[in-house]
């Protein structure tokens, strides 16, 4: 059922748009592109990694996915409350579509993570094995927080705005455009808190060594990870009987 | 299907024990004047709990068809959706013996974007089918609505009627020993009544359980061994059919409270993608 659901949705957006597919890879490339010129060329800082360009596509598409899918699970229970009112199905699936949904266009749109490979000549070490692993973990913290918000927003409509606002916060706070290693010295112990932090690290491990030197950062992004999903679970519980009356 | 919980070794298919289900209505601050004028704009809410079921306790046999009888709004709709499992009580405890086809508001689930059989697919699966068992039956669904060739078309330009038709026979095609019906009973006209009737009769000689809720008193009177009448959120008889009729007509006059069903659509449903 939730894998007829996530396909009939990816034919929806593939077959609606003109070029379909090549949205997947256009949208953040342009993106990529643009934030490239910014900082590299017209700034000409240092922020991250060398070469930059494709630190900042390791980056950028994976904050893309994470903040697709967030924003499309605000609203996952009130799109479907038709559905709702007749399912027998855990209320969970439609978040759980939502992200999966997001995560399969993000994988579509890896490719360009390699045209960048080839553009700057990198080569990544073995460790690009843990790469999978990150897409994993991003996985699972955003079943959690999608299930957190989306019960939310269910209650409290107000809340979509909130999350709007603190994604465009987080996306500052997170080492998308620069590097982890670049933020002051007496911040960087509790800069980790940020649960993309340890993500970006493990996708960004493969191609530049430096960000092993972390392993504090680790534990701690995926400690916060584990108490946001048990979080989510939790108030997902206590709120279902709500939600389902808001249907 | 981890959502419903069954009790498989119940005596009865269905029993509710001191139920309640309530609804928080939050309301601005009203009245006019200058007085509350600030208070309005901060957004003050006072919020108030009305019960629109409440100490139902109830249980229906294995096989039995029962009616609910009552005025509008009156409850039976939550009543059904307890029964079914789409709503979770806030007091008491709902078991049921086997799963409860839900037949409330199919119809609006049906999503106009979709084909025929991208249709059957979804609202077969929310009902619990697996999409074998779909794949399977859809052609027999599609011969039942009366949409054979039809199959493949969007469902947009559908008229109102088949899409009651794709609906009832989606859920008549679901396994299952129990309904939950709302208005639903038959659809179609003419001919096509004659055959819900005929199929419905087949499934209730079957042995399957019957939970009715219908404003056409012919159909319940045709249909239902018992009755349950609702008033107010509480049971107030449990009957035949026709003394259920005659207390509903009864209630009409002194039932002045109209419930505001129009649900708020969430105005900012437009994508945003943030960066």
């Amino acid at each position: 059922m939730l894998r007829m659901l996530v396909l009939r949705d990816l034919q929806k957006t593939y077959t609606k748009l003109r070029l379909g597919y090549l949205w997947t890879l256009l949208e953040p490339l342009g993106m990529s592109i643009v934030l490239w010129l910014v900082f590299s060329v017209l700034l000409s800082r240092h922020i991250g990694q060398q070469p930059y360009a494709l630190f900042i596509t390791v980056g950028i598409l994976p904050w893309w996915w994470f903040t697709k899918g967030i924003a499309q699970s605000t609203r996952s229970f009130k799109r479907n409350t038709n559905a709702l009112r007749i399912s027998l199905l855990p209320t969970q699936i439609w978040v759980l579509r939502v992200v999966l949904v997001s995560m399969i266009e993000f994988i579509f749109s890896l490719p360009i993570i390699v045209l960048a490979m080839i553009l700057t000549r990198t080569m990544p070490s073995p460790l690009i094995i843990l790469f999978p692993v990150a897409i994993f973990v991003q996985f699972l913290l955003m079943y959690g927080l999608g299930l957190l918000v989306a019960s939310g927003v269910a209650i409290v409509p107000d809340l979509a705005r909130i999350v709007r606002i603190a994604m465009r916060a987080l996306f500052y706070l997170s080492p998308v455009l620069y590097s982890i290693t670049k933020i002051p010295d007496h911040i960087q112990p509790f800069a980790a808190v940020n649960p993309i932090v340890g993500i970006l690290g493990l996708y960004r491990i493969g191609f530049w060594s430096s960000e092993i030197e972390t392993p504090w950062h680790y534990a701690l992004s995926f400690g916060v990870i584990l108490v946001i999903i048990s979080v989510g679970f939790l108030v997902f519980k206590r709120l279902e009987p709500r939600i389902l009356k808001g249907a | 299907m981890a959502r419903i919980h069954l009790t498989p070794d119940l005596s009865a298919m269905l029993d509710f024990d001191s139920v309640g289900s309530s609804i928080t209505r939050q309301h601005r601050r009203a009245g006019g004047g200058r007085k509350h004028a600030i208070r309005r704009m901060a957004g003050e809410f006072h919020s108030e709990t009305e019960w629109t079921l409440r100490n139902i306790s109830t249980s229906v046999q294995a096989g039995e068809s029962v009616a609910l009888i009552g005025l509008p709004d009156d409850g039976r709709e939550e009543f059904l959706r307890l029964a079914a499992g789409t709503l979770i009580p806030d007091e008491g405890v709902v078991r049921r013996k086997e799963i409860i086809i839900p037949m409330i508001g199919v119809v609006p689930a049906l999503d106009r974007s979709y084909t025929f059989r991208q249709n059957v697919y979804i609202v077969g699966g929310l009902l619990g089918m697996t999409p074998n068992e779909v794949e399977s039956k859809v052609d027999g669904i599609a011969e039942q609505a009366e949409i054979e060739g039809r199959l493949d078309k969007y469902l947009a330009n559908a008229r109102p009627i088949v899409r009651q038709k794709l609906a009832w026979s989606i859920c008549m095609a679901v396994e299952t020993r129990a309904y939950a019906i709302d208005q639903l009973l038959v659809v179609g006209d003419g001919e096509y009544r004659d055959h819900c009737w005929a199929a419905l009769e087949r499934k209730r000689a079957e042995g399957i359980t019957f939970l009715v809720s219908s404003d056409t008193d012919e159909d319940l009177m045709r249909f239902c061994d018992r009755a349950i009448v609702i008033s107010q959120g509480a049971i107030i008889a449990e009957t035949s059919v026709e003394e259920g009729i005659e207390i509903r007509k009864a209630l009409i006059p002194d039932s002045k409270r109209k419930r505001d069903k129009a649900r708020v659509e969430e105005e900012d449903d437009e994508d945003y993608e943030d960066l």
